[in-house]
């Protein structure tokens, strides 16, 4: 997306001379239907609704009943897998300068093909300005959504759909950016929209919002007394100014007129008593930054005081800051939030938004698909083709200030499952999945971005082999790295991007580029190896289990478990020992795992909980496929099952890495299930459930699941949740409360890890947690 | 008081050359006690206490105790009348530009004969800077004040003493300003104080206050701002630029962006969107005017926003404006009360104080006089030695503009009798003595001026033959004669600016 770097980014001029590149830029145009606008005072927004075609993994079983029980098909395959297409929605939002609009409205004209589409929802102070030229080039009728109603319905859509949406700037801090979790309830919220005026907006519902207040000091402020102050016309660079000069030169400070602070009224001396107060009485000149950080300081805590006062006489504590003054501008970020910072001495926090810019747009889109009920369905960023949250800092270089001032996108695709939480969270306002947040965690951060660097190569041979058959599976395999290569590097610079940045979001941005250049399950052919190899052993895994002693099978049981977690294709470590050496077998992976006591062991208790009653429902959320599913989790769930607890397994909706997928997940249990009458019987009588968890990544966040699952928790009365494997257990999930019993483990396969949490490679975590009484009864 | 018309104001220079006329300003300064002053950005305010000497006639009883009951006394008057000497307590503030600052210092040293007063209470950001003058000419220790304690004393005081201290004001309305009826209990309040910047502070009781908040963007940013973006240095000047500006060539209106009004807001099309939001697209010269009325426009409605919303979240309905951005200029009265109006729909009204400009030397004074304990008594303003509100708007003429901008007076006296409300009043709160208010009732102004004026020979003849022993009462009637006309003159040409709520007789 690096283009036009040099190109002329002034506002005044229509510049056509941009050649736009059809692969990153308005993608999937032929199939848009449902087009909005929304244009500002300098730049344009544009959204529309496509369909995307998929490459998919699909499994199907081989019909095996001619071939009687238990006997092994030596040769054939376990099952069959296909590519498939399929079609998702999604829906594409793209900003740029306004002088690029006949530019992009040409590009559009040219490769719009669908045909339906009779008109465009437009919004925006610009709208009417461009309207003819917008009915000329598209021929579709512009179709005017009021502005304030598109803010508030793309505002409530973003704070819905995107996890880490809204952020709290500390210029000081570690960490620039930090990334609220947003709550379940986003309502009340007052929505503070600085564009050339200020418009304050308490949200109280979807549909109910209202302007409870407003100033005439704004945005537009700042530009035009800037403009008559230093003679410089472009926004930008009087922020430019702004963030080199001295308030101090200008303004009349507390200690200017009191010789130091103003005790007795809690004024401290670098207050400042009057904005410009220098300037009525010296006769010098003011530098152009001096007197242009004055005024950022005017405008910003004259808004922030405004906010604070609107805030407590609503009693509102979440408010939100957008508008051209705020869009990603760190030194108007930083100002605002000091400024509220002061005014509420803590009270309030100033938030931000991630796509704060798109809001328009987005609620011009959401007001003309008001038929396909948009809200209704759960969506989810496009890592791969969203641009991310950039920064306009004037700090920056120019190439990201250039790019970042031409196009940026944003993609949701629309999830076919709807999201929600697991009804067994302890306090779902406070959960958070990610156990440690890289963009605070600037040693983390830079191991695991160099982690997935290292790891590139491997990933992109992968994706190669899985598509032997595929000549040009070569050049896409290219061009999946170079994409997730830069955004590894984008994330090394921009650790904020995305929101918070975790191993979570590493991982699933790989997967978004997989799956972007047709590399849907580059494993998929590697499960079906291995989980055909591990049915061989089964029975045999099984039975050897059997003949112990009681306490000695529960041991094995959960060293089984352990041990298949071994297994596991995503751990570099691992990755490498199961290329060179495929021998590398379970029993010796028992070997490889620590001794007892563990690096967390709370093996004696979860014992002593399985001599009393058996649970009544336990939720298994599965890791891989392979050793781990079929050697490790079945025998183990084999003996829930036999104690009378009923076992629900939940496993990834879509493929990533080796992990089981649920499609996968039936075709085993049915293998299973015919050489085992324990399984058999209880899948015939519905006490083993197989439901998909809605992701397709190798973390899990216990605040999107899929509905379904959550009702299946409820209605069994759900009261054990067993979390395994090191993206599920350790890098999400390690700190999560539950209300009901819980076992977390994992085995480290990562040695910078490990070393993190004090123990050494393939060190075991066996994490068996209570809830305290008060929490857990209901 | 019409002196020193030609005088450079500046604030930059010490201008000596002024000559006090002894009987006009400071007056009873021989009898002077206890000093304050309050030392502005501009403007200097000192307050002194005096015992004045008056003549005042006295009546008593003839001894008839010898002579019987009910029988008439022919020949003999009824009771015998004497002209005795009383002496009352007066306080004086004076206000003058603080170009004239060592000139007065001067003048008080030469008239200053009480040696006991040692110290002068001091407040004011101005009075550390001129510490060192006041010490070396009056020999009298400064002694700083708490500049808002100040302050609120000085509003206290005046809310209390004088009857119709608070006014709202209308630009468009028949009469400018409309003094409101003191309420007995004056707490709660807001006061409002844009001096350079803008405090806000609420006062619950006499000793009880709070700044509850503040702006950077007060009076200091108009002229700070206004100076750079027109080259114009002088407040006064800045705002006669603003009152000739057309605000609509500078600002964004809402019907700029949209076209007309955004009626699903409630947003009306001549709204101002952005202040200045037209200059950061248009490459044009903008004038000088239009800038200064922009600017204006853009403080204004943002102190009065804040103004309600501390308002509303204290509770408070009575909101008072100070501070040099206010003083007297009808611009920025015109534009915080249009705010105020729009932000609280008429709910809160904006109220501004006659002898705003005081409050810190009255305040001053007051902590300097406390074992006087000037709060127990009652007090009246004395109109003769007052100058009364006097507009510095730009349109007024030079002489005036000059006179105001040179010594400003106020005189209280104190009342012998500490005064009440008559028990049986049905409702004190509203309770108005005067039955037509003459700055709203111009048939009636003009006729009773007419007639005060003519009724004034009659006095003044009056006056000479109640004296008839004392050679001087001519001279003296004739001074009475002179004042008394030039009041009414006064009061005929700024009947809107009148000095205070002008009533039938």
């Amino acid at each position: 997306m690096a283009l036009c770097g040099v190109a002329d980014t002034g506002s005044h001029s229509m510049d056509k001379s941009i050649t736009l590149p059809p692969d990153e830029i308005f993608r999937n145009l032929e199939n848009a239907k449902r087009f909005a606008i929304d244009i500002g005072g300098s730049l344009t927004k544009l959204a529309y609704y496509s369909t995307v075609q998929h490459k998919v993994a699909k499994v199907r079983s081989f019909d095996h009943s001619a071939k009687v029980s238990l006997q092994e098909t030596d040769g054939d395959p376990l099952y069959e897998i296909s590519v498939q297409e399929e079609i998702t929605a999604r829906l594409h939002f793209i900003k740029f300068e306004n002088a690029y609009i006949e530019t992009c409205l040409d590009f559009i004209k040219d490769h719009l093909v669908n045909t339906e589409t009779k008109v465009i929802k437009a919004t925006g102070g610009g709208a009417h300005k461009f309207k003819d030229l917008i009915e000329k080039k598209l021929k579709l009728k512009v179709d005017k959504e009021d502005e304030m109603t598109c803010l508030i319905k793309g505002c409530n859509f973003v704070l819905k759909n995107i996890p880490h949406e809204a952020f709290v700037y500390a210029k000081h801090a570690d960490s620039e950016f930090r990334f609220q979790h947003t709550h379940p309830d986003i309502f009340p919220y007052l929505l503070i929209n600085i564009g050339s005026g200020v418009s304050i907006v308490k949200v109280e519902a979807e549909d109910k919002f209202e302007r409870i207040g407003g100033s005439s000091i704004g945005g537009g402020t700042f530009w035009g007394l800037g403009a008559l102050l230093t003679k410089t016309k472009r926004f930008d660079e009087l922020l430019q100014l702004a963030s080199k000069g001295q308030h101090t030169n200008v303004d009349m400070l507390v200690k200017d007129i009191y010789g130091g602070a103003y005790g007795s009224l809690g004024l401290t001396g670098d207050l400042i008593a009057s904005s410009f107060g220098k300037s009525a009485t010296t006769d010098k000149e003011f530098s152009k930054e001096d007197m242009a950080k004055s005024l950022l300081h005017m405008i910003s805590n004259d808004i922030g005081q405004l906010a604070c006062l609107y805030a407590k006489l609503h009693n509102l504590t979440r408010v939100y800051f957008g508008g051209f003054f705020i869009r990603g501008h760190p030194v108007t970020m930083h100002t605002i939030t000091y400024s509220i910072n002061f005014f509420t001495k803590g009270e309030v926090q100033a938030l931000f938004l991630r796509h704060e810019g798109y809001l328009g747009a987005i609620g011009a889109f959401l007001k003309g698909a008001e038929e396909d009920n948009p809200n209704q369905y759960s969506w989810g960023e496009n890592y791969a083709g969203s641009s991310g949250l950039m920064s306009v800092s004037p700090e920056l270089n120019p190439i990201q200030r250039a790019r970042s001032g031409t196009f940026d996108m944003l993609e949701m695709d629309r999830l076919e499952r709807q999201l929600v939480n697991l009804p067994l969270l302890q306090d779902a306002t406070s959960y958070i999945p990610d156990t440690v947040d890289l963009t605070e965690d600037a040693l983390a951060r830079e191991y695991w971005l160099y982690c997935f660097e290292e790891a590139l190569d491997g990933v992109v041979k992968r994706a190669i082999a899985s598509q032997k058959d595929q000549p040009e599976a070569v050049e896409r395999a290219e061009k999946f790295r170079q994409k997730y290569r830069h955004k590894l590097q984008t994330l090394r610079h921009q650790p904020f991007a995305y929101g918070s940045l975790t191993v979570r979001s590493l991982l699933d941005t790989r997967e978004h580029c997989l799956n972007e250049f047709n590399f849907p399950d580059p494993y998929s052919k590697i499960k079906q190896k291995e989980n055909d190899m591990a049915l061989k052993y089964y029975l045999k895994v099984v039975k050897s289990v059997e003949e112990l002693s009681w306490e000695q099978r529960q041991f094995n049981l959960v060293k089984g478990l352990l041990a298949g977690n071994v297994f596991d294709w995503g751990a570099k470590a691992v990755s490498d020992v199961l290329e060179s050496d495929p021998e590398f077998g379970f029993e010796q992976a028992k070997q490889q795992l620590q001794e007892r006591p563990w690096l967390v062991d709370a093996y004696n208790q979860w014992i002593e909980r399985l001599k009393g009653p058996p649970h009544k429902c336990a939720l298994f959320f599965v890791d891989n496929s392979g050793i781990d599913i079929i050697l490790g989790v079945f025998p183990f769930i084999r003996e829930l099952l036999i104690r009378g607890t009923e076992v629900v397994l939940a496993s990834n909706s879509g493929p990533a890495l080796n992990d089981v997928t649920n499609s996968e997940l039936q075709i085993l249990t049915e293998r299973i299930a015919a050489m085992d009458p324990v399984i058999h019987a209880a899948l015939k009588e519905d006490r083993l459930a197989l439901v998909q968890n809605g992701s397709s990544s190798p973390c899990l966040d216990l605040s999107r699941l899929d509905k379904v699952l959550a009702t299946v928790v409820r209605e069994r009365g759900t009261d054990l949740v067993i979390i395994e494997g090191m993206g599920r257990a350790i890098h999400t999930n390690y700190y999560a409360m539950l209300s009901c019993e819980s076992l977390k483990l994992a085995v480290i396969k990562n040695s910078w890890l490990a070393d993190r949490l004090g123990g050494k490679i393939f060190s075991v975590v066996f994490k068996y947690e209570v809830p305290s009484k008060a929490q857990g009864q209901h | 008081m019409a002196l020193s018309g030609g005088v450079d104001r500046g604030s930059h220079s010490m201008d000596k050359s002024i000559t006090l006329p002894p009987d006009e300003i400071f007056r009873n300064l021989e009898n002077a006690k206890r000093f304050a002053i309050d030392i502005g950005g501009s403007l200097t305010k000192l307050a002194y206490y005096s015992t004045v000497q008056h003549k005042v006639a006295k009546v008593r009883s003839f001894d008839h105790s010898t002579k019987v009951s009910v029988q008439e006394t022919d020949g003999d008057p009824l009771y015998e009348i004497s002209v005795q000497e009383e002496i009352t307590a007066r306080l004086h503030f004076i206000k003058f530009e603080n170009a004239y600052i060592e000139t007065c210092l001067d003048f008080i040293k030469d008239h200053l004969v009480n040696t006991e007063t040692k110290v002068i209470k001091a407040t004011g950001g101005g009075a550390h800077k001129f510490k060192d003058l006041i010490e070396k000419k009056l020999k009298l220790k400064v002694d700083k004040e708490d500049e808002m304690t100040c302050l609120i004393k000085g509003c206290n005081f005046v809310l209390k003493n004088i009857p119709h201290e608070a006014f709202v004001y209308a630009k468009h309305a028949d009469s400018e300003f409309r003094f409101q009826h003191t309420h007995p209990d004056i707490f709660p309040y807001l006061l409002i104080n844009i001096g350079s910047g803008v405090s806000i502070v609420k006062v619950e009781a006499e000793d009880k206050f709070e700044r509850i908040g503040g702006s950077s963007i007060g009076g200091g940013t108009f002229w700070g701002l206004g100076a750079l973006l027109t080259k114009t240095k002088r407040f006064d000047e800045l705002l006669q630029l603003a009152s000739k500006g057309q605000h609509t060539n500078v600002d964004m209106l809402v019907k700029d962006i949209y076209g007309g009004a955004y009626g699903s807001l409630g947003l009306t099309g001549d709204l101002i969107a952005s202040s200045f939001g037209k200059s950061a697209t248009t490459d044009k010269e903008f004038s000088k005017e239009d800038m200064a009325k922009s600017l204006l426009h853009m403080i204004s409605n943002d102190i009065g926003q804040l103004a309600c919303l501390y308002a509303k979240l204290h509770n408070l309905t009575r909101v008072y404006f100070g501070g040099f951005f206010i003083r007297g200029h009808p611009v920025t009265m015109h534009t915080i009360t249009y705010s105020i109006n729009f932000f609280t729909k008429g709910e809160v009204q904006a109220l501004f104080l006659r002898h705003e400009g005081y409050l810190g030397a009255i305040g001053a004074f007051l902590k300097g006089a406390e074992e006087d304990n000037p709060n127990q008594y009652s007090w009246g303003e004395n109109y003769a030695g007052s100058s009364g509100l006097m507009s510095v708007s730009p349109e007024l003429n030079p002489v005036q503009r000059a006179r105001s901008g040179t010594f400003d007076m106020l005189e209280m006296d104190r009342l012998e009798r500490q005064l009440v409300n008559l028990p049986l009043l049905q409702d004190p709160t509203s309770y108005i003595p005067d039955t037509v208010d003459l700055t709203e009732d111009v048939l009636a102004r003009e006729y009773w001026l007419y007639c005060f004026e003519e009724a004034l020979d009659g006095v003044v003849k009056r006056a000479i033959a109640s004296q008839k022993d004392q050679p001087k009462a001519v001279e003296r009637a004739e001074k009475f004669r002179q004042k008394y006309r030039h009041k009414l003159q006064t009061l005929r040409h700024q009947p809107l600016l009148s000095r205070r709520r002008m009533t039938w007789p």
